[in-house]
């Protein structure tokens, strides 16, 4: 008896030790950084590695950490799940407090990763709102904080055209009427078009810019599963960047096979729409590399049956090789599962000469690779519209040295003297980076 | 003659909580296999969904199973003597072994977390429980494992 009963805790003692050591060796970020990324066999796990960073947030004093030649320093602190920052034109600071709705439980797993995503994320209630800050004697720090939009359904992109402000919630893009100096919009936003919402709503936030003469919205749209585990009708209309005529609402998919595409920005050189993008998750802790990229009108990336070009996933069934063919191989890869959620391009001249003209990209950070990877903000060097040489760390410090997360960043934007903010949603902070 | 038969020492008012339970993860995890079946020819999700709460379900009702079955075992020196109690123990072992890291399959997204790998072992569970619930119901039909006859005067 004692016999099989050692050799049953035997058994599964091996079983264990085969689940959690059996594992690709790792891959060097950098090698994943680039036009030409290294992209390592695909490996699916028995029982894939979940780390996720235990939120510590901010100490007194403590900010993130910046390179000679920069400095930090809170533009706000102790909000509600800043998700996304936008600067209007007189200078008003935007922070967009936003967070995802219930996620429904459809399978086993789903009630092991809702508990896992309810660790990585601020524990504090999303305010659903849009904040204003005006620096009102020019030192660059806030002297009034209002409520500038309230009551909005988990809200993520904001842009201007005119003196029309639109709101990307996560159902619908909404239109506020908006009068330079106001700080606060009561008015009920009129809505321009439907977004895909819930009730998977599985990559929910909706990236929102306007084309550069201002006649057309883009708004970017999430898939619905990390790869189609929840069925294909759910994916209509997403994994893509939708483009909305600003006058009659009426929109068509500008380009697809975009897993999660966030950051829209115009490049100011080129004027050709760019976008960073989380592509998908569980085929490894090196795959499959999130990237930045150019994106061409009428253009299919891959997402789900294959990703950078005709490297096909298997899970993804029926196939359809007809995509596939042609399918764009994306512009600049990140590495492996950093979650770019924010991008801009440095158009101003405030930042020292180092970071002109390339883009800026926040990086929430990984949850599905032993070794944490993201969780800062990088410069990507632009040459001619088109990214040129390995990107480098700018801010940093977001992990412990022991991996607990003190803040995440998202969206990012340029303000009014071209210091750089950056949403930081579970250190519940706004971020600025100017010159020292 | 009650007195011949092998206790089941895990019983509610008489009745065998073993025997009572093991039909559930039987079905549970026969029921795997056959929507595994159709998810590989059709490859609607649904159908996975199906087979991924079977199999945790069955799984759950397992742990009832094992114990009650391990307190029988253990709980009367006659169960032990009988070799094919050994074998049902120890198969049954095997298959919720597979039955766990089958789940851990059935937890992938879409495609392959059934084809190939959750459809061979949702097959090979099914194969050992045919052995071992053929070995287990001659426990109690032939050996009278937990069988107590009403005494007729």
């Amino acid at each position: 008896m004692i016999a099989s009963r050692s050799t049953f805790v035997t058994v599964i003692g091996i079983a264990a030790l085969g689940l959690a050591a059996c594992g690709p060796s790792p891959v060097d970020p950098k090698r994943q950084i680039g036009p030409n990324p290294y992209l390592p066999p695909i490996h699916q796990y028995l029982m894939p590695p979940m780390h996720v960073a235990k939120i510590v947030g901010w100490g007194p004093g403590e900010t993130p950490t910046v390179p000679a030649g920069l400095k930090v320093t809170a533009l706000a602190k102790g909000l509600k799940n800043p998700r996304s920052v936008y600067v209007l034109p007189n200078g008003d600071v935007l922070v967009v407090e936003s967070g995802g709705p219930k996620a429904p439980v459809n399978r086993p797993k789903e009630f092991v990763m809702n508990w896992v995503e309810k660790k990585a994320h601020s524990s504090s209630k999303p305010g659903n709102r849009i904040l204003l800050f005006r620096d009102t004697n020019g030192d660059g720090m806030p002297e009034l904080q209002t409520v500038f939009i309230d009551h909005l359904t988990s809200p993520f992109g904001v842009v201007l055209v005119g003196n029309d402000l639109y709101v990307a919630d996560t159902d619908a893009v909404l239109r506020f009427p908006y009068q330079t100096g106001q700080t606060s919009i009561t008015t009920p936003g009129v809505k321009l078009t439907d977004l895909p919402g819930g009730p998977i709503d599985h990559h929910w936030t909706k990236s929102l810019t306007a084309s550069p003469d201002g006649t057309k919205l883009y708004a970017g749209v999430g898939s619905n599963s990390n790869i189609t585990e929840n069925g294909m009708p759910a994916e209509l209309g997403r994994a893509s960047i939708w483009e909305i005529d600003r006058a009659t609402g009426a929109h068509r998919e500008y380009a697809t096979g975009l897993r999660n595409p966030n950051g829209l920005q115009f490049e100011p050189q080129t004027h050709v729409l760019w976008a960073v993008v989380n592509e998908r998750d569980e085929l490894g802790p090196d795959l499959v590399p999130d990237y930045m990229t150019s994106v061409k009108e009428g253009a299919f990336y891959g997402w789900p049956y294959s990703y950078y070009g005709q490297h096909i996933d298997p899970r993804v069934k029926p196939q359809r090789p007809d995509l596939v063919a042609k399918a764009v191989v994306p512009d600049y890869a990140l590495s492996s599962h950093v979650a770019p959620l924010g991008m801009v391009f440095n158009t101003g001249s405030g930042l020292p000469a180092a970071y002109h003209g390339g883009a800026f990209v926040g990086e929430h950070g990984s949850w599905d690779r032993q070794k944490m990877n993201g969780y800062k903000v990088i410069y990507v060097p632009f040459v001619n519209g088109r990214p040129s040489g390995m990107a480098q760390d700018v801010v940093t410090g977001f992990l412990t040295p022991d991996d607990k997360a003190r803040g995440r960043p998202v969206g990012l934007a340029l303000d009014s003297k071209g210091a750089l903010l950056i949403a930081d949603d579970v250190g519940n902070a706004v971020w600025r980076v100017s010159a020292r | 003659m009650a007195g011949d038969n092998p206790r089941s020492t895990a019983s509610l008012a008489g009745r065998p909580i073993h025997a009572m339970l093991a039909p559930i993860p039987i079905v549970c995890f026969a029921g795997t296999l056959v929507t595994d079946l159709v998810y590989w020819k059709t490859a609607t999700i649904m159908w996975a969904d199906v087979s991924a709460w079977l199999l945790t379900v069955g799984l759950i009702v397992s742990i009832l199973v094992v114990l009650a079955g391990i307190i029988d075992f253990f709980g009367d020196r006659r169960v032990r003597a009988l070799r094919s109690a050994w074998i049902h123990g120890l198969g049954n072992g095997v298959a919720l072994i597979l039955a766990i890291a089958n789940a851990f399959v059935h937890s992938r997204d879409a495609y392959t977390s059934v084809v190939p790998t959750g459809l061979i072992l949702s097959a090979l569970v099914v194969l050992i429980l045919l052995v071992t619930g053929w070995i287990g119901s001659g426990l109690v039909f032939r050996h009278g494992v937990g069988v107590r006859p009403e005494t007729r005067s």
